[in-house]
């Protein structure tokens, strides 16, 4: 067997330019099928988590300024937009609805401490259901009106980890606030919103010049939907906005999906191009090592005169096939996995709402796949070349070859 | 000893050898000859195991080997068979020595230190020392087709076939080379070999290969004489 790995190298060695072309082929495919398969599983979880991390299963907001609103939802762009508090006495009382709680959203600001502009949001802790469940820290106690709890894109990129953010201190309308705790990351707006109690969120409004009118108590921006359980969140959006035409009714899904959409373009394209990657690779390589092989007829032809069998040939083409695709294979999913490794950092940062990343379990079990899958490749395009020559009376191979 | 059945071999439907019976005996040392395109090739690769008869057997040492399973006619060509090429046969991208040594990786073992020794003292009997890790290319015609002769010899084969050892090579070689096919019979082993080298041909059995038959060489040579043309009765 040494002596086969041993020919097995002599003859990859023969055409460097040749072999690193076979390999490189199988590499680029590998790694861009692997890169594809963990940012997909990426989003996949992302989406999830999102739609989890949001809390609520529908958010309402006035119909007249919907768009404005979403927008805020989705990208937390900073944005001012109201209803009368009565509406959410209306929600609740829709069929199929279990809680509500309101949001009162405040003009935007630039603030000093942060890098993008954030949004201000008031609610209420005593009620809540959608932001508490989500603080990386949790503490029993409610917030104070001199706390903040702020989304997770708002001050890590200035205090390095999201957690060193905790006990900072930040000014907003002149008033100051310590930060309680951060938000884990959703892919929507709450990731560049600051939270702050309601009491003090409308208190700022009186007080600042900023609101020459300020926000009554009993305006509110947003409310925030949880169904009964095993009920559509859909049918209840739909009846919301039947019974309350003042309002227009998102489901997370919604919410989600408008940038799942962006994302899931990405895979596709990532999943194209490996597509095409692969095909090319496979059309390449394989018609290169069919071409290697005609060109060592008369070579394999001489080594079954001096009695070597046809089952060794065999082998000896096959174990060249899968060499080739191995190393290609294995260096491909490699680099793949580098990239993806070393550089989630910034591919988060390229698609900002990309945040969870499959585990290490996924990585193996993807990397175990593609090496298998390039092994088998390897296999199968070994397996022509290796019958047809072996099929050939030895002096036949060797005239052919000529 | 070798023994050939009413051997026949067709190419599109032309004969290129036709019921051929044939002995050789064990240590004979036996010359074919014949025109070009005669068929010497053609019988020689179906004695040596490397194309298969259309009809008839070959018997090498009573065991009829175009009936055995692939795997032990594959065994007897590395064991009792030395077969040395009418063209470059070495394999470019191995060294000489990895060359001779090539017969005996495809036996199923790796190459120890006794076999590389034997390796180095048939190299040393072609003439062909001190270049050990040249590859092919680097040698001369006549030192390839040396090395192929060596490396023929690695199993220590009871058979050489050698089809044209001397093809293309200068006088002088070709009688080394000659010469050393006479050693190589001198310890034993069976020599069958092709050439045009009809001044060698005293030293041996000689045939020739003539309208697809193998006759012996003198008694063709009249028969050629007192029959004039091709004309076949
Ligand atoms: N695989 C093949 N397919 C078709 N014809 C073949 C094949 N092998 C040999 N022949 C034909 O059989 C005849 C004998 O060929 P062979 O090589 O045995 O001749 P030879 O006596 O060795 O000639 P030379 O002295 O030139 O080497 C030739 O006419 C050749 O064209
Ligand atoms: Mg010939």
């Amino acid at each position: 067997m040494r002596q086969i790995f041993y020919l097995v190298r002599q003859n990859l060695k023969r055409k460097p330019f040749r072999t690193w072309l076979m390999i490189g082929g199988i590499f680029l495919a590998c790694a861009t099928l692997f890169t594809a398969a963990i940012l997909s599983k990426g989003i996949q979880y992302t989406l999830q988590t999102a739609g989890e991390r949001l809390g609520a299963d529908i958010v309402a907001v006035p119909a007249d300024a919907r768009e404005e609103a979403l927008s805020a939802l989705i990208s937390g762009s900073p944005s001012t937009f109201y209803m009368p508090l009565s509406l959410e006495e209306k929600v609740r009382k829709t069929r199929g609805v279990q809680q509500t709680c309101a949001q009162v959203y405040l003009r935007s600001l630039d603030a000093a401490c942060c890098v993008v502009q954030v949004a201000l949001v008031g609610f209420d802790p005593e009620r809540d259901f959608t932001i508490n469940p989500w603080v990386l820290q949790k503490t029993a106690e409610p917030l104070q009106n001199n706390q903040l709890i702020v989304g997770a894109k708002v001050i890590s990129a200035v205090v390095g980890t999201p957690a060193k953010a905790i006990g900072q201190r930040l000014m907003f309308m002149g008033k100051p606030f310590t930060v309680a705790t951060i938000l884990e990351p959703t892919g929507l707006g709450t990731d560049y919103t600051v939270f702050l109690t309601m009491d003090m969120a409308y208190r700022m409004t009186e007080e600042s010049p900023l609101y020459p009118v300020p926000v009554k108590r009993d305006q509110i921006s947003t409310i925030l939907v949880k169904v009964d359980a095993g009920t559509d969140p859909a049918l209840v959006a739909q009846s919301i906005e039947q019974n309350i035409p003042e309002l227009k009714a998102v489901t997370a899904n919604q919410l989600t999906r408008s940038f799942s959409r962006q994302l899931q373009n990405l895979v596709d394209a990532l999943f194209v191009a490996g597509g095409i990657f692969s095909l090319l690779a496979l059309i390449l390589a394989g018609n290169l090592f069919a071409l290697s092989v005609r060109q060592r007829m008369r070579e394999l032809g001489l080594f079954r005169a001096m009695g070597a069998g046809r089952s060794l040939v065999f082998k000896l083409i096959v174990l060249e096939a899968v060499c080739i695709a191995g190393i290609g294979g294995f260096f491909g999913i490699l680099a793949g996995f580098a990239a993806v490794y070393f550089g989630k950092d910034i591919i988060t940062d390229m698609i900002g709402n990309l945040y969870m990343w499959p585990d290490t379990g996924y990585f193996l079990q993807t990397a175990l796949t593609g090496m298998a899958a390039s092994l088998l490749a390897g296999i199968l395009g070994g397996l022509y070349p290796a019958c047809r020559i072996s099929g050939c009376e030895p002096y036949e191979a060797i005239r052919r070859g000529e | 000893m070798i023994r050939v059945e009413t051997l026949s071999k067709q190419y599109k439907g032309v004969d290129v050898l036709n019921r051929i019976n044939w002995r050789v005996e064990d240590g004979a040392f036996v010359i074919v000859t014949g025109r070009s395109g005669g068929g010497k090739t053609t019988l020689l690769s179906i004695v040596g195991g490397l194309t298969r008869p259309g009809e008839g057997k070959v018997f090498i040492d009573d065991a009829d080997i175009w009936q055995l399973p692939e795997p032990e006619l594959a065994t007897l060509r590395n064991r009792k068979l030395g077969f040395v090429f009418q063209f470059p046969s070495l394999i470019p991208t191995l060294h000489v020595l990895d060359n001779v040594l090539l017969p005996i990786a495809f036996s199923g073992r790796n190459p120890n230190v006794e076999d590389r020794e034997f390796a180095g003292s048939l190299l040393e009997m072609v003439g062909v020392t001190g270049k050990d890790d040249y590859s092919p290319s680097q040698l001369s015609g006549g030192q390839q087709r040396r090395v192929a002769i060596a490396r023929a010899m690695i199993n220590r084969p009871s058979i050489m076939l050698a089809d044209e050892p001397t093809g293309d090579l200068d006088e002088k070689t070709e009688e080394e080379i000659m010469r050393l096919f006479q050693r190589i019979n001198g310890q034993g082993t069976t020599v069958i070999m092709v050439t045009h080298a009809l001044g060698y041909v005293k030293s041996g059995l000689a045939y020739t290969l003539k309208n697809s038959r193998l006759m012996p060489y003198e008694e063709s040579e009249v028969a050629s004489g007192s029959c004039a043309g091709e004309g076949e009765l």
